[in-house]
């Protein structure tokens, strides 16, 4: 049967890289995973590009990105196209590469994703990520991705209890993941007195759209992260015997109602838990065989809802096993090992491919000291697009789990 | 000291300037910071401290620091009317400095704000205390603020909704390059002070102790090769 | 003492640059980041791998093809421009600004840098062909 295997990886820092040019710093990424997987020199045996970007257009100003990005890995003439899917671009782009591989229409593929937030201020950097609303009765209100998050822990506060200290324990762990990932955006790390109890905490820091605080949200990002999928059944899968054992065992994805009002339980992530059961089922998994997770926490209250929906905690109870510190990386269920959006960054259109990226690196066991999840076997990443009305759930597992 | 009349008449006029009580800030790593009011004798390593940044020309480091090395030194020198420099430090190593002066007795001229520490809004927290002493504790009714850089105007004109002065240029005007100027009034500090100023007092004796002497900063993430820079 | 790279604060003189295999010395425009004869990959940040040795493109080229445009994008207030292809003597290709009274293929031009656009009080350099 044939599976999909994961035989390069490469990643950018993630930060300020506005000095650098959009497209060089997707090269970068996929040229280091070239290079990860030893076909540098060989690079035309790659069947066909997945780029993944959301802002090109409209921050950068450039279009054709997955054409750009050809040349400027001197790729001529391999096929290439851009996806773009809000900030689950990323996964959507290692979904198409998958189906590509799994298909039998390509064997080797690359999937590149990057983004330039950076390049301009953070007012158009809001704005630009308020476009994925809904024009008429969302964006013209002045709407943004952080106000609906707001809106959701106040409701998720309500409805199981949740608090900002239990907020302020998952920024704490996230950032402390980050300050042992070079490629974090953010290496400091956060205390609780600093970011919660202290007694300028609350100065420190400040409401953004409440209840989330500054250190509730990740920080706005540039970067890249790129992966090479190899069939196993192909004779090039030969060439990688040095990466050879991960594969992507399996993909779904889902989608939800455009606007967040129309949500039938507006605590309901749907989109996420029908894009795991999906993706479990492709993989002929379950929960409770997942050994670590990324998910995708552009708001702390993201990393808890996502885990609960997809069957990692029971709902509401999540809070308690953060409190007991089980999402650590000593804990019984790591997440966000990489430092999360929250702290390692989210440049939109790299993060599902990074997730991945960081899905790869946890299970080939090479991950930074402090941060390597002992022996994993299954490791999951969820990539919230929107305000989660599309949602791309990847597994990762050692070849012969 | 004896002042002969030749530099008698070279110094400016004092006006009474109450000094500003220290305190202390817990940033969101958990570090402790002290702000307080620098003195004269800490002059060489508030220089020391500034130099390096005057060949950072990113986010307009450079002219900042250019500037503020010669308002210091202006200072230590007596040729600056009435100018205070606050400086915050972490277990004595230097994070920030902060460098204004009163004009006279109603107005304050907010000259600048440079963080050596990046990420932890110590640049934030210390321009915040320099409005605390203008309004707080010298008792002014307004403090005159410009911006050398878009970080600058987006965390004071915006964030303290400063009102502009612009409509009086060039009558009045503010004297970091003679440009436009906008104002933070009594009113408008109310307004935001509770948000934005934070600190406890008093700080322990053995905590402003620690912060003498003052100490240049190990690392500047404005230089490059003052560390190890990681690749893109 | 201080580390101050002057340089920085200089007005250079405008110009347009292709870059330089620092391995096998091919000359490429725009800069790629890896070459594609020997493979070499380049760093913009000169962390990584050495800054490639950049090379001017001016002077004497041939016009390969033209064209006058009369429809121009947003922020072009004039009624029309022209536009060429040519090659450098080294090999190396690119498109700009035409200004010839009567364009031929096959013909000489010289090429300068000059200002091609611009957009509020920016000034955006590039290339000019000029008999």
């Amino acid at each position: 049967m044939r599976k999909v295997a994961v035989v390069g990886i490469g990643h950018t820092r993630f930060g300020n890289l506005s000095d650098y040019n959009l497209v060089d710093v997707m090269a970068m990424a996929s040229l280091d995973a070239m290079e990860d997987a030893g076909i540098t020199e060989e690079r035309t045996l790659i069947d066909q590009l997945f780029v993944a970007n959301m802002g090109g257009g409209i921050i950068n100003h450039q279009t054709g990105i997955a054409s750009a990005l050809v040349s400027r890995i001197a790729m001529e003439p391999t096929p290439a196209e851009l996806i773009e899917n809000g900030p689950a671009s990323g996964a959507s782009a290692v979904k198409l590469g998958y189906m590509a591989v799994k298909s039998g229409m390509a064997d080797l593929v690359m999937v590149t994703g990057g983004e330039l937030m950076r390049a301009v201020t953070g007012w158009k950097g809001t704005d630009f990520v308020a476009t994925l609303l809904h024009p008429d009765v969302e964006y013209r209100y002045g709407l943004t991705l952080p106000a609906f998050g707001g809106m959701f822990t106040r409701l998720y506060m309500e409805r199981y209890g949740l608090t900002e200290r239990d907020l302020a324990l998952v920024a704490v762990k996230d950032h402390a993941n980050g300050a042992k990932n070079p490629f974090a955006h953010v290496q400091n790390e956060c205390t609780m007195e600093g970011i919660y109890d202290g007694p300028n905490a609350e100065v420190v820091n400040n409401y953004v759209a409440e209840p989330l605080r500054l250190y509730s949200m990740c920080p706005v990002s540039d970067g890249a992260a790129s992966l090479l999928l190899c069939a196993t059944d192909s004779p090039l899968y030969e060439r990688f015997k040095k990466r050879a054992g991960i594969v992507i065992s399996g993909i779904g994805s889902a989608t939800d109602t455009h606007c967040v009002h129309n949500r039938k339980d507006p605590l309901d992530l749907e989109a996420v838990r029908i894009s795991a059961e999906r993706a479990y089922q492709n993989a002929c998994l379950t929960a409770s065989d997942i050994s670590f997770a990324e998910l995708h926490d552009a708001f702390v209250i993201l990393e808890i809802a996502i885990s609960e929906e997809i069957g990692l905690f029971r709902k509401g109870e999540a809070k308690n096993a953060i409190a007991e510190g089980a999402t650590k990386v000593t804990g019984s269920m790591p997440i966000n090992t990489s430092g999360g959006l929250k702290a390692k960054g989210h440049p939109v259109g790299a993060t599902g491919v990074s997730q991945v990226y960081e899905l790869v690196k946890q299970l080939r066991q090479e991950a930074e000291e402090g941060r390597q999840v002992a022996d994993p076997v299954h490791g999951i990443a969820v990539n919230f697009g929107g305000f989660g009305n599309n949602v791309v759930t990847t597994i990762c597992s050692k070849e012969f789990a | 000291m004896l002042l002969d009349n030749m530099e008698k008449k070279l110094r400016p006029p004092e006006l009474h300037m109450t000094p500003y009580p220290a305190k202390l800030i817990t940033l969101t790593s958990g570090e402790k910071m002290v702000v307080r009011e620098a003195e004269r004798k800490e002059t060489g390593i508030l220089l020391q401290t500034i130099l390096p940044l005057l060949g950072a020309p990113k986010d307009f480091y450079d002219v900042v620091a250019a500037r503020m090395y010669s308002e210091i030194l202006g200072w230590y020198r007596y040729r600056v009317a009435n100018m205070f420099v606050l400086v915050g430090a972490i277990e004595g190593e230097i994070a920030g400095i902060v460098t204004s002066r009163m004009a006279s007795p109603e107005i304050g001229i907010s000259l600048h704000t440079l963080t050596i520490k990046r990420g932890l809004r110590v640049g934030a927290q210390l321009f915040a205390a320099k409005m605390e002493h203008h309004l707080d504790y010298l008792k002014q009714k307004e403090v005159y603020i410009v911006a050398e850089s878009p970080i600058g105007f987006k965390r004071w004109m915006i964030e303290y909704d400063l009102e502009s002065r612009e409509d009086r240029y060039p009558e009045v005007q503010h004297e970091l390059g003679g440009v436009p100027t906008y104002s933070l009034t009594r009113d408008l500090y109310e307004k935001v002070k509770d948000k934005k100023v934070t600190g406890i007092r008093p700080v322990p004796e053995e905590i402003v102790a620690a912060s003498r002497p003052l100490r240049v900063p190990t690392e500047y993430s404005q230089v490059p090769n003052s560390r190890e820079e990681k690749t893109a | 003492m201080i580390n101050i790279d002057f340089s920085a604060y200089e007005e250079t003189r405008p110009k347009v640059e292709g870059v330089v295999c620092p391995t096998c010395g091919k000359l490429h425009y725009p800069a790629p980041m890896i070459c594609d004869r020997c493979n070499t990959r380049r760093d913009p940040s000169g962390a990584r791998y050495s800054r490639w040795e950049t090379t001017e493109l001016e002077g004497n080229c041939t016009l390969l093809t033209w064209t006058r445009v009369h429809a121009l994008p947003d922020g072009f207030d004039i009624p029309f421009l022209q536009f060429g292809i040519v090659e450098f003597s080294n090999g190396l290709r690119a498109s700009g600004l035409l200004k010839s009274e009567n364009p031929e293929i096959g013909m000489q031009l010289t090429a300068i840098a000059d200002v091609v656009r611009e957009t509020g009080n920016k000034k955006e350099w590039g290339l000019v062909f000029v008999t």
